[in-house]
């Protein structure tokens, strides 16, 4: 039986851990509250690229007329012999089941497609982390990473072929840009025949699904070709809720239809443009920016939602700590109660006694 | 606030809306050459190479935008530039971009009979160059 004072003990450590996971909360919350604007503000441009090339594409034919060529081979759809899979983690723990989810929904992924050989693209460390215990690293000539065949052989169905860890701390076009021009070079030499992204889809706080995504060929431009999703649960939204409204974040965010709306009017206005280039050119220049736009916009949510992630899980982590501390102090009171009650009939019993 | 002939000008990056106001006359550096769009100008479409987007008149009168690669719609009343990024002159790197040009000469030398491999070397010393110019441009206007 625990002692008063080894209680007492347990109570201020408890207290100090509850601090630490408040402190926690606090600087997920502050962080989510960015990484939420910066979502937002890089919306514009998405938008305009989308509208743009959906213009194009209603103006200029994808394919030629004549001998049924595309314009571009990053609209060519081949028989998915060949995925890279492109796993979006965070790149630290601390936020209850952020990672695991991306991992079993890649695994679920991997799984699905038997017989398909899959390439890993791994952003973030804890994925990297996880997934090297499961799938070999692929060979790649180093020095031709980027030219045609630069893939030595294939030892295993599933392979790592590339990992990003740290890039999304300070998460800039450029990164997400360099990662697309790899993936858009693979799939142009045929090394690949689709991208698919798993990721944390970010709308809003109580907003956010895991989607496994396609990105190339594209299909239809501006549509999403989303592969797989999972919501949700109403407890999992509960919660995220409960825990932003107690660290201030709001909800809803902000209203950007009016922007949405003026983006979504980029290079679409009912008039007949002079078109500096050919517009089939235009479309060839503007569909790989399009796929980093893609990716920019994917990684920058996962980081919106693994705040969100961190927050919640330690907003009951804090919460966990408040009751532990409760529970003891209820212990703690009744065994010194306890002693006290015994102290006084000892005293009664031996006043009786005289 | 708008005045009469001024058009509405946005410069978009991915990060965000980079510059939104009113001018007279902007410079563009489209693939091709530079052009340049006044009020009323026709509805164009153009890609942009590496080069500098210059404002005239209004608020943001002698601004200078250095953007390495952008996409331009241009309305009568409105020009919309996406750029993958707006640098200002001062911002740019001059020892950087030197490296870079060094860099894109290399690849020149090294490219041989590979034509994807010339082209690519030849976009970086252009972009290099460009860039160079930019950052030198503001000095002699100092």
């Amino acid at each position: 039986m625990a002692s008063v004072l080894d209680l007492r003990r347990r109570i201020r450590s408890v207290k100090n851990t509850r601090q630490i996971t408040r402190a926690m909360k606090m600087v997920s919350a502050a962080k989510l509250r960015r990484a939420q604007e910066r979502a937002f503000a890089a919306r514009p441009y998405a938008r305009m690229i989308a509208s743009v090339l959906a213009s194009l594409v209603r103006r200029a034919d994808p394919y030629d007329e004549k001998t049924g060529e595309p314009a571009s081979p990053l609209l060519v759809a081949r028989p998915e012999k060949n995925i890279t899979l492109v796993v979006v983690t965070g790149d630290k723990g601390f936020a209850g089941a952020f990672n695991t989810n991306v991992l079993k929904q890649a695994r679920q992924f991997i799984i699905d497609r038997d017989g398909v050989d899959i390439d890993l693209e791994i952003v973030g460390r804890k994925g990297r982390d996880v997934l090297r215990h499961s799938y070999p690293v692929a060979s790649v000539d180093e020095d031709r990473r980027m030219a045609e065949g630069s893939r030595r052989s294939r030892e295993a169905r599933v392979e790592i072929t590339g990992e990003h860890g740290g890039i999304l701390e300070r998460l800039s076009f450029d990164k997400a840009s360099h990662l697309a021009d790899t993936l858009v070079h693979r799939f142009i030499a045929g090394e690949t025949d689709a991208v698919y992204l798993v990721y944390n889809e970010f709308q809003s706080v109580i907003q956010q699904r895991m989607v496994v995504k396609r990105v190339l060929p594209i299909r239809e431009v501006g549509q999403e070709d989303v592969a797989s999703a999972r919501e949700l649960t109403h407890e999992e939204r509960e919660e995220l809720a409960k825990s932003a409204r107690t660290a201030g974040v709001s909800l809803s965010p902000e209203d950007t239809h009016e922007a949405d709306a003026e983006a979504s009017k980029f290079g679409t206005a009912n008039v007949d443009y002079i078109y500096e280039q050919p517009p089939r050119q235009l479309l060839a220049a503007l569909l790989p920016r399009y796929i980093a736009t893609q990716i920019f916009q994917a990684l920058m949510e996962s980081v919106a939602a693994e705040h969100a992630a961190r927050m919640t899980a330690m907003d009951s982590a804090t919460n966990n700590a408040t009751d532990m501390i409760d529970a003891y102090t209820l212990t703690m009171n009744r065994l010194r109660q306890a002693a006290i009650t015994k102290e006084i009939i000892e005293i009664v019993s031996g006043a009786a006694a005289l | 606030m708008a005045e009469a002939n001024a058009m509405h000008v946005r410069l978009v990056t991915p990060d965000k809306i980079f510059l939104d106001g009113y001018a007279d006359a902007v410079s563009l550096p489209g693939r091709s050459g530079y052009l340049e769009a006044l009020y009323g100008h026709a509805p164009l479409l153009t890609e942009l190479g590496a080069g500098e987007v210059a404002l005239h008149g209004g608020e943001f009168d002698g601004r200078r935008y250095f953007v390495a690669w952008g996409f331009a719609e241009v309305l009568p009343d409105r020009v919309t530039i996406l750029a993958e990024s707006a640098l200002e002159p001062q911002e740019i790197s001059v020892p950087e971009a030197q490296a870079e040009l060094e860099r894109g000469q290399r690849l020149w030398n090294e490219a041989g009979e590979d034509g994807a491999r010339y082209q690519e070397a030849n976009a970086i010393i252009h972009q290099a160059e460009e860039r160079l110019n930019a950052a030198q441009g503001s000095g002699h206007n100092q």
